[in-house]
């Protein structure tokens, strides 16, 4: 009782350990020691520069990247500059600068959110934790200035006292199942709270969205908007109507079988003759929403994303065991009682990880608004190197902006691949 | 997969009211439906049609429909009004210039497309697999290096590092002068990559009929020495036979032909490559970035695949004696192989979509084509449904081919 033995101590470290360990990981045989010194020198090359091997080539590379390598580029040739002048352009776009309120208030409201879930459905590693504070590091560094720099470390406080309050939370005894259900409704009232705070106002406009904000909006808007379409795109094709299932099939493979790229076109080009100019939509006399590059990029991304999501969701569909419907069918249920209480439920909880995964698909394809002439993040990392002050870096604008797609990347899969454990999918 | 099918029940006997027949109701529904997706179809187009006619341009000016068969006739007018652009690199020895018409330039761009479609493809299966086995290996600097390697790229957007590699990378190589010259075989620099390679000439149609031979006279040996494996119990190595008689037959049939093949070594002349491969780096950057970035996809596809092997099969092999290679060409690879194809299958799809990106490094293919031909007429609509098209067909045809492979894995197996 008393001496339950905890997991065993590392045990010290000294130089016949890390000499056995060398043995067993990196020169176990000829072929491994090969593979370890080959790689070595490949990884020497990248982070430490090609110089040398280049100068017997008789080429000349002062100052390619391949020549000098990564690390020497990083902390010595590159110019920053072209990032800290420009942050607010990155981040969020032509947004009037008093108007940036809104910003903070959405990024603490979601970063709350996002502690709480975290808390409540799964914890972070340390491992994981390091690493989020690691990526976090260069943004901070180019955040560094006056208040924004206190508004970062607000939201990341944020973030961490959602996670804390969400882990007391947890205690036995407590509201955790109470708890769950606020937040997932919480989570979807924030969309349009935030929608909100970001396009009412005298000053913003959804034409002002840019960087970062807008490569956000348009990936949680294509997620959003396409979810509706996607669930009956789904149904339908697992429909017994023979129309309406011939319809969903068609639409969906001949979505997925072209490039997004071909659908924005469309949207520009073929949407305005199609639907609307630019100016107000309405319907019914009710006025829905300004037509403008914008949405129309949107309406395209809706369009693709629904038809993936449609496979993803009927995937969901087809894990449910039959004899779920067939015994609410027994116990004298309706066709829509059976969807909404039965199968749906069950369908939709097996497959929010892969829609988290769509969602970093979708996040990562936004960059090719940039094509049908956008300003999101990518366009901006563009615009930026044209400046005259900052001619040739573009290196550096696209390895910063490489770099905060890469965090929101990652840390959304890590947390989907904990969802999957938490929800246990595919263990039951 | 239908999932409420209810099954039209009537008692004999009694008369149902006709809108209570579920057959009725499933009649009426699905035609409610199609009316609707009709009315839809036809308030678009309606609105496309009248709109075009104000820019005074057509909705499909290329097809026309007649009363013979196949009833859609191509009109090439409009395709076969002179271009009046040059595109700078063509596929497959094709010729192109400004005063071929809108078609011929599409079929280059098409050309375009499949060269680094299919280059592309076969590239990133094979960074895919190497990474995907990689990652589970015990060397650690070899796993961790993988898995740097798959985590980083394929979370940053194929978009982002094309650009990466086309602006940063390849453009800021060398200019030709001071470019690097590797033993006056190779030149590398911001024009072009230039590499020895090997022309055919005349004979050459004839050697490689000849080559279709030499394929199946190695075919033959194995299936002889692998016989007589089985038989004598004796190890024939199959495989280094046909090959040494595929390699034979070749040689042989190489100066009997009177080389078919001519070495073309590149030259550095004034300001430019003359003779040898010269790739562009902008079909390099768009090659490297597609490569590089599906690489990761298939490598995870690749890694999943083989843990989803029972642990139990590597433990037998191994107490077969076999050594690490062994296990995995002989044990694991082929069962993994039959997880894998479904996936790969997507991905090698979408490899094939995502060329489409080639617009953002100026390499000129089939979307860029059509891109630049908008530009230039206006005619959006034909356009965009004609590389609509292109891309589904491409789709269908690699679904077509990877279904085949993905049935053939399967005969002769549980």
């Amino acid at each position: 009782m008393a001496l339950t033995a905890g997991p065993p101590l590392p045990a010290p470290l000294s130089v016949r350990r890390i000499r056995i360990w060398a043995r067993e990981n990196l020169f176990g045989s000829f072929s491994n020691t090969a593979l370890t010194v080959v790689i070595s020198l490949i990884l020497w090359v990248v982070i430490f520069g090609a110089g040398p091997l280049i100068d017997i080539a008789s080429g000349s590379w002062p100052d390619h990247l391949l020549g000098n390598g990564i690390l020497r580029f990083v902390f010595d040739g590159a110019q920053w500059e072209v990032i800290t002048a420009n942050r607010r352009l990155i981040f969020v776009g032509r947004l009037p600068s008093e108007e940036t309120w809104r910003i903070w208030v959405v990024l603490f409201i979601i970063s709350g959110l996002a502690g709480l879930s975290w808390g409540l459905w799964s914890s972070i590693g340390r491992r994981l934790a390091v690493m989020l504070a690691i990526g976090l590091v260069p943004v901070f560094l180019f955040m560094a200035e006056g208040e924004s720099a206190l508004l970062t470390a607000g939201t990341v406080g944020v973030f961490a006292l959602g996670y804390v309050i969400a882990r007391m939370l947890l205690a036995p005894g407590s509201y955790r199942g109470m708890a769950r259900n606020l937040l997932v409704v919480s989570w979807l009232l924030s969309f349009p709270i935030t929608m909100y705070l970001l396009s009412a106002g005298d000053n913003v406009d959804s034409l002002n969205w840019g960087g970062l904000l807008l490569t956000m909006i348009l990936a949680v808007v294509g997620i959003v908007a396409s979810f509706p379409l996607a669930l009956l795109l789904a149904l339908g094709r697992a429909s017994s109507f023979p129309v309406i299932r011939l319809f969903c099939v068609g639409y969906i493979e001949l979505i997925r079988g072209v490039p997004l790229i071909t659908l924005l076109f469309m949207a520009k080009f073929i949407l305005p003759l199609m639907v609307a100019q630019e100016g107000d939509v309405s319907l019914l006399g009710v006025r829905l929403l300004e037509m403008n590059d914008i949405v129309r990029a949107m309406a395209a991304i809706t369009i693709f994303s629904s038809a993936y999501l449609a496979e993803i969701i009927r995937g969901g569909l087809q894990a449910v065991p039959r004899g779920q419907v067939e015994a609410a069918q027994a116990l004298g249920l309706g066709t829509t009682r059976i969807l909404a209480f039965i199968v749906l439920p069950q369908a939709l909880r097996a497959v929010i990880p892969a829609i988290v995964g769509q969602l970093i698909a979708l996040f990562k394809d936004t960059s090719l608004v940039l094509i049908v002439g956008l300003t999101e993040l990518l366009s901006v990392a563009r615009q930026v190197t044209a400046q005259a002050d900052f001619i040739g870096t573009q290196a550096e604008a696209l390895l910063f902006i490489a770099l905060v797609y890469w965090i929101v990347a990652f840390s959304m899969s890590r947390a989907s691949q904990q969802l999957e454990r938490t929800l246990g999918v595919g263990e039951r | 997969m239908a999932f409420f099918y209810q099954a039209s029940v009537q008692r004999i006997g009694t008369v149902l009211a006709l809108w209570r027949n579920v057959r009725v109701q499933r009649f009426i529904m699905q035609a409610a439906f199609a009316a609707l997706v009709v009315i839809a179809a036809y308030v678009l187009i309606d609105n496309l049609t009248s709109d075009l006619a104000q820019l005074d341009l057509e909705a499909f000016p290329f097809v026309e429909l007649s009363g013979s068969f196949p009833f859609i006739d191509v009109t090439q007018d409009f395709l076969k009004q002179r271009a009046g652009f040059d595109i700078s690199e063509t596929s497959f020895g094709l010729e192109y210039s400004a005063n071929d018409g809108y078609g011929d330039a599409y079929l280059i761009g098409l050309a375009n497309t499949v060269r680094v479609a299919v280059i592309g493809i076969f590239l990133a299966t094979i960074l895919g697999v190497v990474a995907g086995v990689a990652r589970l290996s015990n060397n650690w600097l070899v796993s961790r290096v993988a898995m740097v390697y798959v985590e980083t790229f394929r979370n940053v957007p194929l978009l982002v590092q094309l650009i990466f590699w086309y602006t940063v990378v390849f453009l800021k190589l060398p200019k030709i002068t001071e470019g690097a010259n590797l033993f006056d075989l190779a030149f590398i620099s911001n024009r072009a990559i230039a590499l020895p390679w090997a022309n055919p000439t005349g004979a050459f149609g004839f050697w490689l009929l000849l080559l279709v031979v030499a394929l199946v006279a190695a075919t033959a040996v194995r299936a002889f020495r692998s016989r007589r494996e089985d038989k004598t119990g004796k190890p024939s190595h199959p495989w280094w036979w046909a090959f040494g008689a595929f390699l034979a037959i070749a040689i042989v049939t190489f100066f009997a032909t009177g080389s078919p093949l001519e070495f073309d070594r590149p030259e550095l002349a004034e300001r430019a490559y003359i003779g040898g491969l010269q790739i562009t780096p902008e079909f390099t950057a768009l090659l490297v970035g597609l490569v590089v970035y599906t690489g990761t996809f298939i490598a995870e596809i690749v890694r999943g695949s083989i843990l989803a092997i029972q642990k139990g099969q590597t433990e037998a092999a191994a107490a077969l004696g076999l050594n690490g290679f062994q296990r995995l060409r002989f044990v694991i690879m082929p069962q993994a192989m039959r997880i894998m194809i479904p996936p790969l299958t997507n991905q090698y799809l979408n490899l094939t979509k995502n060329s489409s990106l080639a617009v953002a490094v100026a390499f000129k293919d089939l979307f860029d084509i059509g891109r630049v031909t908008i530009n230039q007429t206006g005619q959006a609509v034909p356009i965009i449904a004609l590389v609509m098209l292109t891309y589904l067909a491409m789709s269908l045809i690699i679904s077509l081919i990877m279904n085949i492979i993905n049935s053939r894995l399967r005969v002769g197996t549980q």
